[in-house]
């Protein structure tokens, strides 16, 4: 089932906690809701669930209005954070909830929902716990039990509310593959909200970006990933640096070190970018984003000299903090580069380097938010 | 206001550090909490246990049979029925107004609730001879509906219908108070789970939300029941006190005493004491059980470890 919010806007008293949400689902579809906490990924799940209702705007499925259909109408699994399982049932009793209170005329045989129950069980690899209570169950368990619980009534779509959020990080990431094998098999369309972009990226084939109640960019993961249409989403996906702007002669620069990168080895695709005039003189009215991995590090005549002020390895990546020149202690850059070139290169605290941007993007300073900021 | 209270040696914590005079500081403390623990019992043993150990005393004073008498005479058997069937009516009532009013202030957001929440604890606030006044003003012959009550020989005042409006009035916020924490805290993602697999509101509640309260459900219904047994001033006002026919219980015992007749009096307030000590009984039984099953399911999960994937 595919599914269409137009023009989607919620408000809990002043706060605009979705606003003006234009999203498409195609069927099939494994979309990740990204964003910081109070962005209104949740509130967009819930309306589309049923469980909220919007204050303006359409919910489609199908091409169907269904603004107005009850939760009970839509074919809608939703899990919750909490998975919410029912603590007094048994996990068995849990599966069947939804096959137990359809009309009698709709609902299955006793034995038809035993052969089904003991069938999603086995799916998410449970068939031994049917007997047990939640509290008898692990995390990654419940998280289980609740998936094959809302697949139970076979839903169209499957809502899931920051699904592995509550898991140790080895069981969340063996359940997202999991997830993903899941999808693959049984093609249901899936909506997930989280704000870990880790997790939109390994499992969702599309990533929707929300702030303030609002879409970013939406897209397919390495899309947003390497092409952020704001100061926002390339904050929010991954890490970056962050140094004001001046520009001169025509040139943005970053301290003493010319963006643009003379040297022939930068990204020719951002001089568009560059090249335009510039305001000159005011300060950090524009920034530019780097991520660590876009980060150069040569030799301290080919680019902006920096210190070398800690390293750390990490499995197959070296992060380096730096302090370049000019530039406060407590604002260090952050590098990152394989373990091969670190190995050959051989960073040594207190060493100084050059530093250069393979990579970055420039943004008008003041008008997109930090993330942390947009909770508030 | 109804959580066990904590001994007070659980609530002692062992000082880590000596003090600088070098004397033990546990010591000071020591003496602090004989005497705590001393007052305490003092207080209980001369303000609760020694008048329920008189009740007992002067009821048995002239032996069982006299007892037994006191308890099978007419009048006092015609009490103890009345207290019964107010219970009866008093107690289903207010678990429905107060399940009600518990799934509305927790469930849904609307205006006015925290107004409701204030109602609910209203009787609380309010002395129970002022509820029964009330209704006398509202029902008496010279009340708001008196006129037309008497026109279609209804009698509320000063009649059974009195007595059980008095005692719902006293009785309100127990089931709901209870509830109201219960439920604020369970919050609603069961339910909206249950309504999402295709379950009605009706199975929703049935299936999914009594489950979830049904302890302290029962922990309110019991407390509700005995103030329910228990309700002198508000019944009292109302009740007309026509023996055999208006007056519970507690009415009885009054009755009685202040004839003079101290067996019979403190023989039917025997009976009040005792279901007073049968509800704490079963409320003692309700907070052991809990954590008691609670208990259970981690030892069988323990049990289980070896077999999780």
């Amino acid at each position: 089932m595919s599914i269409a919010l137009r023009g989607v806007t919620k408000q809990f008293g002043a706060f605009t906690a979705v606003d003006d949400v234009e999203l498409t689902v195609p069927t099939g579809g494994m979309i990740a809701l990204l964003g910081p906490s109070g962005c209104g990924k949740t509130t967009v799940l819930r309306i589309i669930a049923g469980l909220e209702a919007p204050d303006a705007g359409q919910v489609l499925f199908d091409g169907r209005d269904a603004t107005a259909w009850p939760i009970r109408d839509r074919k809608v699994g939703f899990v919750f954070q909490n998975y919410a399982l029912f603590r007094h049932m048994t996990v068995f009793e849990n599966v069947a909830f939804g096959l137990k209170v359809k009309s009698r005329h709709e609902r299955p045989s006793a034995a038809e929902i035993r052969k089904k129950v003991q069938s999603l069980l086995d799916l998410v690899q449970l068939g031994w716990t049917g007997g047990r209570y939640p509290a008898q169950l692990s995390g990654g368990q419940k998280q289980r039990v609740a998936l094959a619980r809302a697949l139970a009534v076979d839903p169209e779509v499957l809502l899931l509310d920051e699904p592995f959020g509550a898991l140790d990080a080895q069981v969340r990431h063996e359940l997202r593959r999991w997830l993903r094998r899941l999808h693959a098999e049984l093609k249901f369309t899936c909506i997930f909200v989280t704000h870990d972009q880790q997790e939109a990226i390994e499992v969702a084939d599309t990533i929707v970006v929300l702030n303030r109640g609002r879409i970013e960019q939406s897209g397919i993961p390495g899309a947003v990933y390497d092409e952020p249409s704001s100061a926002f989403v390339h904050r929010f996906l991954g890490q970056v640096n962050e140094l004001p702007v001046t520009w001169r002669d025509g040139r943005p620069h970053a301290g003493p070190l010319d963006i643009t990168g003379d040297t022939g080895q930068g990204d020719a695709g951002r001089a568009g970018e560059a090249g335009r005039a510039g305001p000159a003189g005011e300060a950090a009215a524009e920034i530019v984003l780097v991520r660590p991995h876009e980060i150069d590090i040569g030799p301290e005549s080919a680019g902006w000299p920096a210190v070398v002020r800690a390293v750390r390895v990490i499995g197959p990546i070296v992060r380096i903090e730096l302090c370049a020149e000019g530039r406060s202690p407590h604002e260090p850059l952050e590098a990152e580069v394989s373990r091969e070139q670190f190995e050959q290169q051989h960073y040594r605290v207190g060493q100084t380097v050059g530093v250069r941007f393979r990579r970055w993007q420039i943004y008008p300073a003041s008008v997109v938010p930090r993330p942390t900021d947009a909770a508030a | 206001m109804n959580a066990p209270v904590p001994g007070l040696a659980a609530s002692y914590e062992e000082p880590k550090a000596r003090s600088l005079s070098g004397r033990n500081p546990r010591r000071q403390f020591r003496w602090g909490r004989l005497l705590l623990i001393t007052l305490a019992l003092a207080f209980l043993t001369a303000f609760l246990l020694l008048p329920l150990l008189v009740v007992f005393t002067q009821a048995l004073a002239k032996g069982v049979s006299a007892y037994l008498a006191a308890i099978v005479d007419p009048m006092a058997w015609a009490s103890i029925k009345l207290t019964l069937w107010v219970a009866a009516i008093a107690v289903p009532m207010n678990v429905v107004f107060g399940v009600a009013a518990a799934w509305a202030i927790s469930k849904f957001e609307f205006r006015g609730k925290s107004a409701l929440v204030t109602l609910i604890d209203l009787p609380f606030a309010v002395s129970p001879v002022i509820a029964g006044l009330s209704y006398l003003l509202l029902f008496g012959a010279r009340g708001w509906f008196g006129p037309f009550l008497q026109a279609h020989d209804i009698r509320i005042v000063f009649a059974v219908p009195g007595i059980v409006l008095a005692t719902i009035f006293v009785t309100f916020p127990f089931v709901a108070r209870e509830l109201i924490p219960v439920m604020q805290a369970l919050g609603k993602d069961d339910e909206e789970t249950a309504l999402s697999l295709g379950a009605s509101g009706w199975q929703t509640f049935w299936h999914v939300t009594l489950p979830n309260i049904r302890w302290g459900l029962m922990y309110g219904v019991l407390l509700c029941n005995a103030r329910a047994m228990g309700e002198f001033g508000a019944v009292s006002v109302v009740s007309g006190h026509i023996r055999g026919l208006t007056n519970t219980m507690p009415l009885h015992v009054e009755i009685l005493y202040n004839e003079y007749n101290y067996v019979a009096a403190f023989a039917v307030a025997s009976l009040l004491a005792l279901l007073a000590l049968v509800t704490l009984a079963g409320k003692s039984i309700l907070e052991w059980r809990q954590p008691e099953l609670r208990d259970g399911a981690r030892r069988w999960r323990d049990n289980n470890r070896k077999g999780k994937v």
